[in-house]
């Protein structure tokens, strides 16, 4: 065991999740957050340490995992490649290609790691349809179809998740898991159509966008992302139609227990919905055990640095597709 | 009451053998008659159903009150003016044309002559679809926002080589299969469509590149709503079916999902054989045909006009147009 020491910034769902699988894993952990009683509560739940301040954090630290809102990613990224921290960022990376670029440069110039945490990619339904894809059997992918369906986040208004300047909105929030599980499918993305219910109807109040990606390859992706169903939904499907075969999944269809009480229990979901596999692995904790191990061993991660800034790329793209009517080509976004 | 008297012209498409059966069980119709340019296949329909086979088109108009043309795309245009001509109803399998330019010749050559001109789109007759319609107009879901719609199958050059022959098909994926929601979704949004973005390429169906076998369309209402259309040919050989449609509305009070064709039993027969979908859904078809029946003898206005035949072949022009720009293509349609 080498002797890497994790300071979590951010103490909502991310970081309590994050704090609960590095305890899981066996890894030193510290928390900070804004707010202290956040940080408390994280802390009682998993077992982590208090930090007083972001710097003592990241003194203390040899990773540093960022999970707060993502307008902070890039300062905080910084001040950790500055202090020469191996940086895990939740994703999106940054809320512009030149903060993303810029933490990238930092990370490589401080020779420290830099991991974007697009755990999409360690679910098993997602990490089944890309063995699948990599042994051949659907021939080379043609049209693919992804949806993330949730409810509306139930935070209070003003939260930093619907301020667009702080999260960039649903479209980079929730919306960019797809559009990076497009990319990891089918490769580099060279334009970006989107039309969201934010910028046609904003006097609506809904969060709905339908993307639609052409890949360097030829193949074209049909991306849905929605905080616009009622609770407690979260409803995700992947389709991958390919020169041989076809790939399906919809959460809707593939439910292995179903069940009418007559005193039902609570959803299960919290303030935030999140997809749900009945296995006994936690996508979350193999996430995170994959960029340690990354560390460890000097290997790639499942989602590398590049990954997360094209991710990002693709989203601005898909947001500014939405705004203008144009179609956008992810290279050209700022 | 006299029978009224229908003759099918052209039956290349697949839809003719279950036109014609369909036709023969309403006893208010009379068979007139199958016209095809392969004899062959003209006399083996029109046997099946104990009709005759007419040697002409002339001759099959001069003993029909109304037609069915469900002749290869290319063809609908030069049957349609004949039909008209005759002063023969016309009841026009879709897409109604290969071009915008030819729907409108269709239309005009019908009104001139003062006959009826239906096009042949099911799907409004679909008891899923309906039912789907009824809960938008009720109010459930809201405003409507959006529209997702997948309508997706195999290739169908199993039911004839012209299907993927760009010259008498008019194009592939597209030009097959996004005029069923385009129109549906006009009748759900209640709105014309002003923007149609398209993506396509020929990478499903290995060995096969004659025409786009995957697409994506984009489409925007005049009212704000946006929606997109899945025409691929996506489905595999060995799906369990020929492929399906499904419709997913999202609006202001959440969101309502259906499939037209999950009304089905899951067969298992020979392992060889694999699964196979059985749909027991109420038969479209036979509804579609029933309304044009009444709306010839009524002389009412049909419930698909030709009008909306055209909106969806200028939607399918508009999505070629912006698969070779890149770009979305704007139309102003009437309404």
């Amino acid at each position: 065991m080498s002797g890497e020491r994790v300071g979590v910034v951010g103490g909502g769902f991310m970081g309590g999740t994050h704090a609960a699988a590095w305890a899981a894993l066996g890894v030193p952990v510290t928390i900070f957050a804004e707010d202290a009683a956040d940080a408390a509560g994280v802390a009682a739940r998993t077992g982590a340490a208090t930090a007083g301040s972001l710097e003592a954090l990241i003194a203390g630290a040899t990773i540093v995992d960022i999970c707060t809102p993502t307008d902070t990613h890039a300062p905080i990224a910084l001040a950790a490649a500055a202090a020469r921290r191996h940086v895990i960022c939740e994703k999106p990376l940054a809320l512009s290609a030149a903060d993303g670029e810029a933490i990238v440069a930092a990370c490589a110039a401080a020779g420290v790691r830099l991991f974007v945490a697009h755990v999409l990619r360690y679910f098993p339904e997602v990490a089944e349809a890309k063995r699948i894809v990599d042994e051949g059997a659907i021939g080379d992918p043609a049209v693919i179809r992804l949806k993330r369906a949730a409810f509306r986040p139930r935070k209070p208004a003003g939260h930093w998740l619907f301020d667009p300047a702080r999260s960039g909105g649903m479209v980079l929030d929730l919306m960019i898991h797809d559009l990076d599980f497009a990319r990891w499918i089918a490769g580099d993305v060279v334009s970006v159509q989107c039309r969201s219910a934010a910028n046609e109807r904003p006097e609506l109040g809904v969060e709905h966008a339908l993307a639609i990606l052409r890949h360097a390859s030829g193949a074209i992706s049909h991306v849905t992302g929605s905080w616009a169903y009622a609770e407690p939904a979260f409803r995700t499907s992947i389709e991958i139609a390919g020169s041989r075969g076809i790939v399906a999944y919809d959460s809707e269809e593939a439910r292995p227990i179903s069940s009418w009480l007559h005193a039902a229990p609570a959803s299960g979901q919290g303030a935030v919905g999140i997809q749900k596999s009945l296995t006994r692995e936690d996508p979350f904790r193999d996430e995170l055990a994959d960029f340690l191990g990354a560390i460890r061993e000097g290997r790639e991660a499942r989602v590398s640095a590049a990954d997360g800034l094209a991710a990002l790329r693709i989203g601005l793209a898909a947001v500014e597709a939405a705004r203008t009517g144009r179609v956008v080509d992810p290279a050209e976004v700022a | 009451m006299a029978r009224l008297r229908i003759g099918i012209l052209s039956a290349a498409h697949v839809h003719a053998p279950a036109y014609l059966a369909l036709l023969a069980r309403m006893e208010d119709v009379a068979l007139a008659g199958v016209w095809d340019e392969d004899p062959v296949l003209a006399r083996e329909r029109a046997h099946a159903v104990g009709t005759v086979a007419a040697a002409t088109p002339a001759g099959l108009l001069a003993e029909s009150d109304a037609i069915v043309i469900a002749g290869v795309n290319r063809d609908h245009r030069a049957l349609a003016e004949q039909a008209a001509a005759a002063g023969v109803h016309v009841l026009c399998e879709k897409p109604l044309a290969t071009s915008a330019a030819d729907a409108r010749a269709i239309i005009d050559a019908c009104r001139r002559a003062g006959v009826l001109l239906m096009t042949a789109f099911p799907s409004p007759w679909n008891s899923v679809v309906e039912a789907l319609i009824s809960a938008v107009r009720e109010g459930q879901v809201g405003e409507v926002v959006s529209l997702e719609g997948v309508n997706t199958g195999e290739m169908p050059d199993v039911h004839g080589a012209w299907f993927v022959d760009p010259a008498l098909a008019g194009g592939g994926a597209v030009t097959d299969h996004v005029v069923h929601l385009a129109d549906l979704y006009r009748r759900i949004v209640r709105s014309e469509v002003v923007e149609v973005y398209a993506v396509a390429n020929r990478i499903l169906q290995e060995g096969f590149d004659r025409v786009e076998t995957g697409g994506l369309v984009a489409l925007r209402f005049r009212n704000g709503v946006f929606a997109t259309i899945d025409c691929s040919w996506s489905k595999p050989r060995s799906w369990p079916t020929w492929g399906g449609l499904s419709i997913e509305v999202l609006g202001t009070g959440g969101a309502i999902a259906a499939d037209a064709f999950r009304q089905r039993l899951d067969l298992w027969g020979r392992r060889e054989d694999g699964a196979s979908w059985r749909s027991f859904g109420s038969d479209a078809n036979a509804a579609m045909l029933r309304a044009f029946v009444d709306a010839v003898r009524t002389g009412g206005e049909p419930p698909v006009t030709g009008e909306d035949g055209l909106r969806a072949v200028e939607i399918v022009e508009a999505a070629y147009r912006s698969i070779a720009t890149g770009a979305p293509v704007r139309l102003d349609p009437p309404g």
